[in-house]
């Protein structure tokens, strides 16, 4: 366990998140208190213009969105590695270094892989 | 015992927050529920002192991970209502299987403890926190110590980019490609001709 | 009142039977499948950290954070292959995928 007073640093996170959850509380159940309710199926139809829709509002996403997010989360992790390395590149020294750049490379042949298949373009 | 309270709080929510993930009727509802379960987990790791495994569970769990699982939720256009059918069919085996799995880990830990061999061999003791940091005392050991797995590490992240790649892009053949290349290195030379034309005669 | 190692392994057990479960409960749908993983392995990566915490080790921590690598490269893999199975049958139930095998 961590000791009491370095758990303390976190106590501006507790406030943070103890007062954004009673903002929400108090937002939704002011709305639902002041606001005048009458449920109606018609209001939560959906709407287009007066006529019925064509077809369902929640259309497919593409592919590529789904290709960008994978490579978000590859280099997410990269950058999470990179955040001890550069702390303690002081202490590591050349070997930190040279297994660091090992890494990156492996994962800039992964990059420019992505980049000549065209997974980056957006015909 | 203010520690206590936390511990129950994050404890409460993660357990309740991971039934919501396997039993919320939209899966967008299931998705959410994960991201809350990864932040009651990040809690939980900065009470354990392992801010740096919290910072990970934030950035990019709660970051990539569950924007991943939300694209693709919505990306595929599925009748989750008829995967719902026969749900109900397996859940008494699996709740059989469930309890007994928890009874025998519940017997387990409250008997255990750590033998003094175990506490003897330490690999690598933490330092002291308020000396060093986590994050400090990881990257001490992470790049040269453990030099072959964060090396594996890296190549388990190509693979997943790779296969990621090969498997879900598809060329479209009818698509229009712009050519940039082509664009640019097109000259005014090559595509146009000035022609004289004297007044009464046509060029054809 | 004070919080012990048993605490938190009880809890990593707890969340590592709801991912069991949860796929016993949602066989057909393979979405609920991958993040059912994602919560065992939460619970395994808990786990480690427990034990590197109580056991003042730093090793369980370096493991979780591979851990954290692996699912992550898990969970974008799994996903494509599901995007691909979606693309060729129009459906995630896992019964179809028997339809792949020979």
């Amino acid at each position: 366990m961590m000791s009491s007073e370095l758990l303390a640093n976190y106590l501006p996170i507790v406030v943070f998140l103890g007062i954004a959850t009673g903002l929400a509380v108090v937002m939704v159940l002011a709305s639902l208190i002041v606001a005048k309710q009458k449920p109606d199926a018609e209001k939560v139809s959906p709407y287009e213009c007066g006529f019925e829709p064509f077809d369902d509002a929640r259309s497919k996403f593409d592919v590529r969105f789904y290709l960008v997010s994978i490579l978000f989360i590859i280099f997410d992790l990269e950058v999470a590695f990179l955040f001890p390395w550069s702390i303690t590149l002081g202490s590591t020294g050349v070997y930190g270094f040279w297994s660091m750049m090992i890494f990156l490379g492996v994962l800039t042949i992964g990059f420019i892989y992505e980049w000549r298949k065209g997974a980056l373009d957006w015909e | 015992m203010i520690e206590a309270v936390f511990f129950y709080v994050f404890a409460t929510v993660l357990v309740l927050s991971a039934i919501g993930v396997i039993t919320a009727r939209n899966p967008v509802h299931s998705v959410l529920f994960l991201i809350l379960a990864f932040f009651n987990a990040a809690g939980l790791f900065v009470m354990l002192g392992a801010e740096f495994i919290a910072m990970i569970m934030v950035i990019v769990y709660v970051g990539a991970v569950a924007v991943l699982f939300l694209f693709v939720v919505m990306m595929l256009d599925i009748n989750f209502a008829e995967l719902r059918k026969g749900m109900m069919k397996h859940a008494p085996v699996g709740a059989l299987v469930g309890f007994a799995l928890l009874a025998e880990f519940t017997w387990m830990f409250k008997s255990w403890s750590p033998s003094s061999a175990a506490l003897n061999g330490v690999a690598q003791p933490i330092p002291d926190q308020a000396a060093i940091s986590n994050t400090h005392a990881l990257g001490e050991i992470l790049y040269t110590q453990y030099v072959y797995l964060f090396q594996i590490s890296g190549l388990i992240l190509l693979v997943a980019m790779v296969g990621a790649i090969t498997l879900t892009l598809r060329r479209r053949p009818d698509s229009r490609r712009q050519s940039v290349a082509g664009q640019i290195s097109r000259r005014p030379e090559d595509v146009l001709k000035v022609e004289k034309i004297t007044s009464g005669t046509g060029v054809f | 009142m004070q919080i012990g190692m048993a605490h938190f392994l009880v809890l990593s057990a707890i969340l590592f039977t709801l991912g069991v479960f949860g796929i016993f409960l949602n066989r057909r749908n393979v979405i609920i499948i991958l993040m059912s993983i994602e919560l065992i392995l939460l619970s395994v990566t808990i786990n480690l950290v427990t034990f590197s915490s109580y056991l003042h080790d730093l090793t369980g921590q370096v493991f979780s954070m591979f851990i954290l690598t692996v699912a992550a490269a898990e969970a974008a893999i799994g996903l494509a292959v599901l995007v691909s199975f979606f693309r060729n049958k129009s459906s995630i139930a896992v019964e179809d995928i028997s339809s792949l095998k020979g």
